[in-house]
């Protein structure tokens, strides 16, 4: 059964996960637009999106004849090592072990890089462009699908899961076309931290529930395994920067 | 052929960032299957054994990379 304890989750985790990739993807699309005009940016932008609409609407209605057990543990073993990768991901940046990732240097090497191609024609540099944008949208955006799929993968869910993820693009899309600028300011790795945390939360409890061992609580375990991961995150995170500062001394 | 390159290679970080941690975070799934299987686990079990495991990983996961 669907509830608050699934739903509210679900629409976070895709919304936050959509706004990471969002982010990311806005910032090259942005560097194409400036530096070759918005034609090829919204030609590739429009042919990614396209593509990825096709693969959920092919993957979508798959996933529903697949029986549940199945399904979950299958789904839950993917969100677990996706999630955990995440999160170990942001756990290690927020330490400084890791750099942050950097909008406006993405922006910036972006930029450059268009700039430093010399197509033989007006038609091949926008071409190209128009590419650089399909990719850049494409490769973020299939992340942003597996994440939709997979935790509205239970019957129900997938309609929060796309509203959460549309509500971000819609939200940081006019966030980005106001400013003109990358969003640097977004906090991209506490964003990644939270939903690696929720990602391997939620694969977690799937993968019991498709090994046929419920959780205590049903669907609220959901919130108390993100709580743990979250709590966990944040102790390592302190650990490594403890172990840098050490290190440095 | 660029792109279904970069494709594939998103793909393929999506789930193998870390291949250690990948491998831990699937043992953990099979040996509470197994477990379960076998009877060695009770279905109450499980989910404990299951988020422990995960946390480890986790653990372990981030010790390698602060060190390297």
């Amino acid at each position: 059964m669907v509830n608050l304890a699934t739903t509210a989750p679900i629409v976070l985790a895709s919304f936050l996960a959509c706004a990471v990739e969002v982010v990311e993807a806005f910032t090259i699309v942005l560097a194409v637009s400036i530096v070759r005009g918005a034609r090829p940016a919204a030609m590739g932008t429009a042919a990614a999106l396209t593509v990825l609409a096709v693969a959920v609407a092919i993957f979508g209605p798959l996933l529903a004849t697949v029986p549940i057990h199945g399904l979950q543990l299958v789904v839950g073993v993917l969100l677990l090592v996706f999630g955990l990768g995440w999160l170990r991901k942001a756990v290690l940046r927020t330490g400084g072990a890791l750099a942050l990732h950097d909008e406006t240097a993405a922006f910036a090497d972006q930029t450059e890089a268009l700039r430093s191609e010399a197509p033989t024609s007006r038609q091949a540099g926008d071409w190209l462009a128009g590419i650089v944008a399909f990719k850049a949208v494409l490769l973020e955006g299939t992340e942003v699908v597996f994440i939709v799929l997979a935790i509205g993968a239970r019957p129900g869910l997938l309609v929060p899961a796309s509203m959460g993820a549309a509500a971000a693009c819609v939200l940081v899309l006019a966030a980005g076309v106001e400013l003109r600028a990358p969003l640097s300011k977004i906090p991209e790795n506490s964003l990644k931290f939270m939903v690696g945390a929720m990602l391997t939360g939620f694969g977690v409890f799937w993968c019991c529930e498709g090994l046929g061992a419920p959780w205590p609580g049903g669907d609220w375990a959901i919130l108390g395994l993100v709580a743990l991961y979250l709590a966990a995150g944040l102790a390592l995170a302190g650990f490594v920067r403890g172990r840098i500062a050490k290190v440095a001394a | 052929m660029n792109v279904l390159k970069a494709l594939g290679a998103t793909i393929l970080k999506m789930f193998v960032a870390d291949l250690w941690l990948t491998l831990t975070a699937l043992l953990v799934v099979v040996l509470c299957a197994g477990g379960l299987r076998a009877r060695l686990l009770t279905a109450g079990e499980a989910p404990l054994l299951l988020a422990g495991g995960v946390l480890i990983a986790l653990t372990v996961g981030v010790v390698r990379g602060a060190g390297r």
